[in-house]
């Protein structure tokens, strides 16, 4: 059975670089993009299970791939993970399927995640 | 009963109550005193822009003896679906009217010296001595007083409702009733009597009467308006500042929460599987390290925009005259209506300061503003700001001086300090925020007296190279 591929977007390199890390100890296979038109090309040519996405990327929107994936893929899982909690009252945001504010700790991503998927790989 | 000082003559006593003795011929009740009578009211409720100053003046006018003489008088506004008791001036009854009378009678002063400028707490103290009867006087459905286009004389028979209702809390013999009309309904309206002297109302003092009320009634509705314009100003302040919180919260958030959860996340990878990751010790610590410098300097940075909110500032060489036409211009209608005379005093040639647009036109609104409203606010004789626009060597100085009151001693030490305010309504941060506002250009503001007595703000930005 194939790892479930989670793909990571933010603009933070080193975040992107600790998701990988601890993601894939987690047992995912992990892709990471750092501007929304890698993301685009990562999720045209690979089955990801699941899109972790930040929202304020140095270049655009992540609301604005999230509105992209809903409409040509509503049933791929989408959890926004932002610095900055209050997005959670703009009503783009209400079409992710999770939202986790980013934290040192990612024992709440992963829960996210996970709940996102079903049963643990 | 308490006198009050500061209420102006109520009734022109041609019998003082009780009758008898007779006032001399100078206090009596004559065309040319009705006109001037007439002349200082409206000018006073023209220039009005409180209505409990413009409520004030119109009763006084209504009740002293040196205006129309009636002995008590009550305003009533609508309020929804009700006409609610507003304000009301004069004796509660003969017993009272007899003490007051006769106070008046040894203490003259002339009741329209100081209509503009009255004690806010002496309308108060009018309005809770009055408090009981103008609640009785509050009708619910005013439509049904919707039939009177001209003042008139109410009875106890009279057909309307209303009518009958207020002769009847009065305990009148002859209501005069001046309604204010609204296009569909009554907005308000003035019911006075002599309950004490019993004297007939002429049709000349009732025609005198509606005029004062007309009059008062396009300076409520006047106030009404400014009321909403400087509401709508609040707003859009408020809009403004909490767009500018949310970003700041939204950048502090990115730029420094990032940081830390990289820096923090690894350290806590770096712990929950130490083998894991010893071959890339070194590097996993010098990415945290690199993450927690990355947020200190972010930090420091964000700190620093937000106490000078030089961020914001997009200070430039700017010729300051234009703009202060502008906000002068954008001042002369209310100016107009206070009766303020506004001279703009600007240099021949361009006078280029480093400022932002925008804040300069807030600073001077801020300064002019506080000007005009203090000039209405106290009844100042013959108001004048003027607003001069002065280049020197290193500064360019905007001045914005009066011929206002001196400042009170709570602001005299330092009148920018904030938390102080002499006007009604007032925040006590206008001047905080201009000199806020102008330290954040790179200037500052000052007040000095001014040698012809004036009060004078002066805000120097400095000279453009």
């Amino acid at each position: 059975m194939s790892k479930p591929c989670l793909l990571f977007v933010d603009d933070e390199e080193e975040l992107l670089n600790l998701y990988r890390s601890a993601f894939s100890r987690e047992g995912y296979e992990v892709l990471t993009a750092a501007d929304l038109a890698s993301a685009r090309d990562l999720l045209a040519g690979t089955e990801v299970a699941a899109v972790v996405l930040d929202i304020k990327l140095a270049e655009g929107s992540g609301l604005e791939l999230l509105r992209e994936i809903k409409a040509g893929r509503p049933h791929l899982p989408v959890v926004l993970s932002t610095a900055f909690a209050r997005y959670q009252d703009d009503f783009s945001s209400w079409l992710a399927d999770a939202y986790v504010v980013k934290s040192s700790d990612l024992a709440e991503l992963k829960a996210t995640v996970q709940r996102c998927l079903g049963p643990t790989p | 009963m308490a006198m009050r000082r500061g209420v102006p003559r109520l009734v022109p006593p041609r019998r003082a109550p009780g009758g008898g003795r007779s006032v001399p011929r100078s206090l009596r009740f004559g065309a040319s005193r009705l006109l001037v009578a007439l002349q200082r009211v409206s000018a006073t409720l023209e220039q009005a822009t409180d209505a409990e100053i413009a409520a004030w003046a119109a009763l006084v006018g209504l009740t002293a003896g040196e205006g129309l003489g009636f002995n008590r008088a009550f305003l009533l506004l609508a309020d929804g679906d009700q006409l609610t008791g507003w304000l009301a001036v004069g004796p509660r009854d003969r017993a009272e009217a007899a003490v007051v009378w006769a106070d008046l009678r040894h203490r003259p002063a002339d009741p329209f010296a100081r209509l503009a400028a009255v004690d806010p707490a002496v309308i108060a103290a009018e309005r809770a001595r009055h408090a009981a009867t103008l609640e009785r006087l509050g009708f619910a459905g005013p439509e049904a007083c919707n039939t009177a286009h001209r003042a008139f004389i109410g009875r106890s028979q009279h057909p309307n409702p209303c009518v009958r209702h207020w002769v009847a809390v009065l305990e009148s013999e002859a209501l005069a009733v001046f309604p204010m009309l609204e296009p569909g309904r009554v907005g308000g309206v003035v019911l006075a009597d002599n309950f004490v002297t019993r004297a007939v109302v002429s049709p000349a003092r009732l025609e005198a009467g509606a005029t004062i009320v007309h009059a008062l009634h396009g300076a409520l509705e006047r106030t009404r308006l400014l009321r909403r314009l400087q509401d709508e100003h609040r707003r859009r302040l408020v809009a403004e500042h909490s767009t500018a919180l949310l970003e700041a919260a939204r950048t502090l958030a990115h730029d420094v929460k990032n940081p830390l959860a990289v820096a923090g996340g690894v350290a806590r990878e770096l712990l929950s599987s130490p083998e894991t990751y010893r071959e890339v010790l070194p590097r996993q610590l010098g990415v945290i390290a690199s993450a927690i410098g990355r947020a200190e300097h972010r930090l420091a940075t964000l700190v620093e925009e937000l106490a000078s909110r030089t961020e914001t500032v997009a200070a430039v060489p700017l010729d300051v005259g234009p703009v202060i036409g502008r906000v002068v211009d954008a001042f002369r209608p209310l100016a107009e209506t206070g009766r303020v005379e506004v001279a703009v005093i600007r240099p021949p040639g361009p006078a280029v300061a480093i400022a932002d647009p925008m804040l300069l036109e807030r600073c001077v609104e801020n300064l002019l503003g506080n000007c005009l409203q203090t000039l209405c606010e106290t009844g100042t004789p013959e108001p004048a700001v003027r607003v001069a626009v002065v280049p020197g060597e290193t500064h360019v100085a905007v001045e914005v001086a009066n011929n206002g009151p001196p400042l009170p001693p709570a602001l005299r030490d330092d009148p920018f300090a904030g938390g102080v305010t002499t006007h009604r309504a007032g925040s006590g941060l206008g001047l905080l925020s201009v000199r806020r506002l102008a330290e954040s250009m790179g200037g500052h503001v000052i007040c000095e007296d001014d040698p012809s007595g004036w009060v004078r703000f002066v805000l120097r930005l400095r000279r453009a190279p």
